[in-house]
């Protein structure tokens, strides 16, 4: 009953890629009724574990977790399609599905959760994360830097690889002597505040303060520390903002993005009509690598979404999602990391 | 008939034609999830481990000329269509009976225009109920149809089975809301019904698809009224120390017209059991919400009015904060874990009669079933939901927790409940159905609901539909 949240329902108007989709074909795989084949692998595969289905469930029903699980037990029995296991072995080769994985040698009490996404698809946001946290005086060690925090092993049926990726972030970081972390991406900061607990029973150190970068920025021109110019007119008036993915799993970051995108504007940014906690995911899922076609679909979606809402500039503090846009961009719309927007009109 | 070969596979590709490869589906998984819709029987079929009838082909088409062209097709090859919004509906009304082709609206979700003067909506008619909301409350208004469905049914399936929602006594249910329709005749003739819905030029033949399930034609496009955002609710709550005086004051502030929004009226068994499991609120006796919305002034008098009534039956007054839980956990009496589910067996009989006739068919259905099923510690529920000037709606639910397992006892026990419950209410005055639909479920039970005025309709349907294709085995025709 969740499907005026589901997104991959909305793209592909398909009643087997929702919440109840999946579920069906899952329970009778169970039962015995239907096999693994193309036909389900490609429903049970169409989830892209954004959390919208679980941000609007009146129950909280853990559903993105129990499909992780069952892919689990796919991969298990040697079912997973060739390009799951291909992202899978590059994981546990390289610890990153995009690149490379370079661990620092620095140490510090401020630490950057920079991810695999922030260092091997847009260094400039990681640049200018480190920048407006330079500005605040603080000086933080940036870390994980190509490592794949866990999500998508964890998310493609992988929970024992996900575990040691999980062990490897921990690890940088009490090597470092990280006190307080700001976290780059929602992605990795659902990985760290709630996927190690539910779905790998890996606690995360009660040492190591976890922040999310934008409720810090936010915070910080709020009370006058981080001083802002605003854009041109012409900019304030066709901005846009997109709530990148799993931000619906950390709804306090709403409100902090935009008085963050305000500080620019001074005035609220376009909104767009799947925004907040029902905004889509573009990118940053493990459905770039289990259906790429619906990946492109969303993404697709959400600029169709911004363009018909007047919008020519978009705003976001993703790493992952601002990389998908841009790279799906047909709209000629201006797709702009919030974070290099911000440091451009920093009043030093 | 033998569905595998090459005869299959020839109207699987002129059906690509149409709608495009990516828009027909023959895949395994896609063939069982539209095998069932929210009807307890697939449901439990299925979960009892059973195989259901599936379609044979799942069509997605973006517009009425597709839908039209499709038609041809399963006119041509006597092919079952049958449409498919949300897949919410708890009648079978959306069950590939015959197999065929599961024509599902969702691509058509476009909201075409919102009059800000006029307060009107034009979408088309697969658009998700709650998205459909959510753009016209960027307006400031509201289509106030609010459905425990709403998050999944469509705007098609809101109107296709006469739908009511939560706020039906002031706004009035889904047919009342729509000034215009598409729609697309089991020939692939495409209509549109007169701009407005109230006037003197001829009969008024668009109802003749509210209600239809798909059985007359496929709605692809409606016109619906809006209304502004209230600005204020008031809900209270009140408890009545018997069924009897709750429903005469409800009766008198109906009759009076003072215009409540909601009157949720729950009789003694359900305010002590889902009221107070869902609630957590322990109370003995008839609870009742009721809510005035709108202007503050208004309502706020309105309110004053109907408490007057109110505490002429002795009722006792339990406040604001009582009737407001309810009304924001309204839904949870419908979804998990407070939901009924599997392996329980239960079905909503819901019915409607005028103010005369309501109590003693409550009792006689009541009596009936509770007798009737004694062996099986049948439960039984309602609430009186759905107000109007001259009647009410009772929604009365049967709960059995220890059904058979075998699946074939299940539905024999299942229908032998269905046909006693019936039986009361037909006997008494009731309909078989206020706003859930017939679909399946409700279909053998048709012919005696409307006895003199049955051939009729099946004349209409014959005209509209010869080769009877449009949801066989829905709304009591045949295939």
């Amino acid at each position: 009953m969740c499907r005026h949240v589901a997104p991959v329902g909305h793209v592909t108007h398909n009643e087997s890629f929702t919440p109840h989709g999946i579920a069906l074909v899952a329970s009778m795989q169970r039962r015995g009724k239907i096999a693994w084949n193309a036909s389900t692998l490609d429903v049970l595969y169409a989830e892209p574990d954004g959390g919208n289905c679980r941000a609007h469930c009146v129950t909280d029903q853990p559903l993105p977790a129990a499909i992780a699980a069952i892919r689990a037990e796919v991969a298990a029995e040697g079912f997973a399609p060739p390009a799951i296991t291909q992202v899978h072995d590059r994981i546990v080769r390289d610890h990153s599905a995009f690149g490379n994985y370079q661990p620092t040698m620095l140490k510090g009490e401020y630490g950057l959760f920079v991810g695999d996404a922030g260092f091997n698809l847009s260094q400039s946001t990681m640049e200018a994360a480190a920048g407006l946290l330079g500005a605040c005086g603080v000086d933080a060690v940036p870390v994980g830097c190509g490592l794949d925090s866990g999500f998508i092993p964890c998310s493609l049926g992988y929970p024992d690889t996900a575990r040691k990726q999980a062990q490897l972030c921990i690890d940088e970081m009490q090597k470092v002597g990280v006190k307080k972390l700001f976290v780059l991406s929602p992605q990795d900061l659902f990985s760290f505040r709630q996927m190690y607990e539910e779905r790998l029973g890996i606690s995360w150190p009660k040492e190591i303060v976890l922040i999310d970068l934008v409720d810090f920025l936010s915070e910080q021109v709020q009370k006058g520390r981080l001083r802002i110019r605003p854009l041109s007119a012409a900019a304030q008036n066709d901005t846009a903002y997109v709530d990148p993915t799993h931000a619906v799993r950390l709804p306090a970051r709403f409100d902090s993005a935009r008085r963050l995108c305000e500080a620019i504007l001074e005035k609220s940014p376009i909104e767009l009509f799947w925004h907040r906690e029902r905004a889509h995911p573009v990118g940053s899922t493990a459905i770039q690598f289990t259906r790429p076609d619906i990946g492109t679909q969303l993404t697709e979606a959400r600029l169709e979404d911004a363009r018909s809402r007047g919008a020519k500039i978009l705003l976001c503090d993703d790493p992952a999602t601002l990389h998908e846009l841009d790279l799906r961009n047909q709209h000629s719309l201006q797709i702009q990391d919030l974070y290099e927007t911000l440091l451009g009109q920093l009043e030093v | 008939m033998d569905w595998t070969g090459l005869q299959p596979e020839m109207i699987r590709s002129e059906l690509a034609e149409i709608v495009g490869e990516s828009n027909v589906s023959t895949d395994e998984a896609d063939r069982l999830v539209y095998s069932t819709d929210w009807f307890w029987l697939p449901q439990m079929w299925l979960d009892r481990g059973e195989t259901p009838r599936k379609p044979d082909y799942i069509v997605r088409p973006g517009n009425a000329e597709e839908i039209s062209e499709i038609l041809k097709i399963a006119n041509s090859y006597r092919i079952p269509v049958i449409p498919w919004g949300g897949g919410s509906g708890s009648q079978g009304g959306a069950l590939p009976v015959f197999g065929g082709i599961i024509l599902d609206t969702k691509r058509m979700n476009r909201v075409i225009e919102i009059d800000e003067k006029s307060l009107t909506v034009t979408a088309e008619a697969g658009i998700n109920g709650k998205q459909l909301e959510w753009a016209v409350n960027e307006k400031g208004l509201m289509l106030p149809h609010y459905p425990a469905s709403a998050n999944c049914a469509t705007l098609g399936g809101y109107l296709a089975p006469r739908g009511t929602g939560t706020i039906s006594n002031k706004y009035g249910k889904a047919e009342d809301l729509v000034l215009r329709m598409q729609v697309v005749l089991p020939d692939g003739h495409i209509l549109r019904t007169p701009i407005v819905p109230q006037h003197a030029a001829g009969p008024d033949f668009y109802r003749l698809f509210l209600g239809s399930e798909g059985t007359f034609g496929v709605i692809t496009e409606a016109t619906m009224q809006l209304d502004y955002l209230p600005s204020c609710r008031l809900l209270r709550a009140v408890l009545f120390d018997d069924l009897t005086k709750a429903l005469e004051a409800g009766r008198q502030i109906m009759t009076r017209r003072l215009d409540p929004f909601v009157i949720r009226l729950y009789d003694p068994r359900s305010t002590a059991s889902r009221v107070k499991k869902i609630l957590g609120y322990e109370l003995e006796g008839a609870y009742m919400v009721i809510g005035f919305d709108g202007d503050q002034e208004i309502a706020a008098l309105q309110e004053q009015k109907a408490m007057e009534i109110i505490h002429s039956f002795g009722a006792r007054d339990l406040g604001r904060e009582l009737g407001e839980a309810w009304w924001n956990q309204r839904y949870d009496f419908y979804y998990p874990p407070q939901s009924l589910k599997l392996p329980w067996m239960y079905g909503t009989t819901e019915t409607v009669t005028t103010y005369d006739k309501i109590e003693k068919l409550y009792f006689a259905e009541k009596k009936a079933v509770e007798e009737g099923f004694k062996e099986w510690d049948i439960d039984f529920i309602g609430h009186f939901s759905h107000w109007f000037h001259w009647g009410v709606m009772v929604y009365t639910r049967f709960i059995i927790q220890n059904p058979p397992e075998d699946a074939r006892e299940a539905v024999k026990l299942h229908n032998q409940v269905w046909n006693t419950a019936m039986t009361a209410v037909l006997e008494n005055g009731g309909m078989v159905n206020e706003h859930h639909g017939v679909g399946l479920k409700l279909s053998r039970f048709m012919r005696r609901q409307y006895g003199d005025a049955w051939p009729l309709l099946e004349k209409i349907k014959k005209t509209l539909d010869p080769n009877g294709i449009m949801n066989p085995g829905k709304v009591g025709f045949g295939y």
